[in-house]
């Protein structure tokens, strides 16, 4: 199974690190360079983490542990109201964000009330898009375990409930972290900033679980294994979005206008076959996105 | 009641709502407050004692008033006061009337300058609206339907997602009437 690390160091002879990367058998996904100090977000295989922390030593830079690096998730709040934003939805995203994921926060439109709580079908189809779904929940035990639970039964990717009142479970989510509720302030006591890790560790959980599963029936490629094909695209290189092509944990998101480029994109050469052939190219619910989901290697010999 | 425990929630409104009076500043100006929920019914019950009674300002304590051709001519004295005075103006004889000469002057065409002298300004209104405020942030977003009860000492809000029940109003109403009467058991 695939381990995706940190680099932190300089640049010199960082070359030799590409290499022992694709000796290895891993990929880099990622590279930040400011000047003589580059970060690299890189996927090895697990056992050989320390081969890549021999080399880091010896290049004089450090290791770090990304765990959700390479995902991309969704923290979804009842509405976008003050009353459940931005704190602490926003807290959690940005601890989803420092262990490596790519987040989105987003507010349903009637997720609010008990009765009146839905989730509508776009809703749900956006939130699918994603590798893993944070639902931030409120202070009313009645409320979660009767009416909100009702917003992600229904959904397919791995939910991660966050509420207030202690429950010892909740159906139809994968994982639950319970005693924060409703707040006011940046969550930045010491209590808070555990509970934060908390919800960090459980979407860890979760992440691993799914990408245990996927290396059940494996994919063709790896996502991080096309990015750079597709980063050769004109539209990619030139579009002006923070992060162009953003890594699933089973296919890619590319912020390019589907309708536009899906032909570019399926012609995309991957080990000598049609990107086309060997991933799923659609439409993304939030426009101008193609999102490509890529078949697992029995798929695509069967196919 | 709700079959379920619901400590924590009280404990967190308990804590927004003190912490939101701080980020608004009118901490001081509530002296007690109470919070009832049931859930199950469902309803949310929040009553909030104002701690000062409501005094009123008038032009002349805070301005110098002048009768001139035109109308009357207010020379503001103390500036806090400025803008809570000047939305009166407008709210009584309208934009066009009130004329702003500087900084401190104002002429109010056609008033005559003791009818400004009396006139009353309400301190209370404007920590009113925040404690209000303060109420609306908390208050659960889905309890649309609402049942107030206000006087110059308590301020009562019941709200509810579908029909209120006369019950809960009476709940209310009890409520409301009881924080009038512990001021000195207090908390």
């Amino acid at each position: 199974m695939y381990e995706v690390l940190l680099f932190d160091g300089g640049v010199y002879k960082i070359n030799e690190l590409y290499e022992l990367i694709e000796d290895v058998g891993g990929f880099v996904i990622q590279k930040t360079q400011v000047q003589v100090q580059i970060t690299v977000t890189l996927a090895i295989p697990e056992e050989e983490r320390p081969v890549i922390e021999a080399k880091t030593v010896e290049l004089g830079g450090k290791l770090v542990d990304v765990p959700l690096a390479g995902t991309e998730i969704a923290v979804v709040a009842p509405t976008l109201g003050r009353h459940h934003m931005p704190h602490p939805t926003c807290d959690i995203a940005e601890q989803l964000r420092r262990a490596g994921a790519i987040t989105v926060v987003m507010g349903l439109a009637r997720g609010k009330g008990r009765r009146t709580a839905q989730i509508s079908a776009d809703e749900m189809a956006v939130i699918e898009e994603y590798d893993a779904a944070i639902f931030v929940l409120g202070n009313f035990k009645d409320c979660i375990l009767e009416h909100k639970v009702k917003l992600f039964e229904e959904l397919e990717v791995p939910v991660v409930a966050v509420c207030g009142p202690e429950i010892e479970s909740l159906p139809s989510c994968e994982g639950l972290v319970c005693g924060v509720g409703r707040k006011v302030e940046r969550m930045r006591r010491e209590e808070e900033i555990r509970k934060l890790e908390e919800v960090g560790a459980r979407v860890e959980d979760v992440v691993r679980q799914k990408r245990q599963e996927l290396d059940e029936d494996p994919l063709f490629v790896h996502p991080a294994e096309i990015k750079d094909r597709i980063a050769e695209l004109e539209a990619v290189q030139e579009s002006l979005r923070p992060a162009p092509i953003v890594l699933h944990l089973d296919g890619l998101r590319v912020k390019i206008p589907y309708e536009e480029w899906k032909d570019q994109i399926a012609d995309v050469e991957v080990y000598g076959r049609r990107l086309g052939d060997i991933a799923e190219i659609s439409n993304s619910r939030l426009g101008g996105s193609t999102l490509i989901r890529i078949k697992t290697r029995a798929e695509v010999e069967s196919g | 009641m709700s079959e379920h425990d619901e400590s924590f929630a009280y404990q967190n409104f308990d804590t927004i709502l003190r912490q939101m009076m701080q980020e608004l500043g009118v901490t001081r100006m509530v002296t007690d407050y109470r919070i009832k929920a049931d859930p199950d019914a469902p309803y949310f019950l929040i009553s909030l004692r104002l701690g000062r009674a409501r005094s009123s300002v008038k032009v002349s304590d805070m301005a110098i008033v002048d009768p001139s051709p035109e109308g009357g001519k207010i020379t503001i004295t103390d500036e806090n006061w400025a803008p809570a005075l000047l939305t009166r103006l407008w709210q009584e004889y309208g934009r066009d009337a009130v004329e702003q000469l500087t900084r401190y002057e104002l002429i109010v065409h056609g008033v005559p300058a003791e009818d400004l002298e009396n006139m009353e300004l309400d301190p209370g209104e404007e920590l009113r609206s925040k404690v209000l405020d303060a109420v609306w942030r908390i208050f659960p977003e889905g309890f649309k339907v609402r049942h107030n009860l206000v006087d110059d000492k308590v301020m009562t809000i019941l709200g509810t997602e579908h029909d209120l029940d006369e019950e809960w109003v009476r709940i209310a109403e009890e409520l409301h009437e009881e924080m009038h009467h512990d001021r000195e058991e207090g908390d």
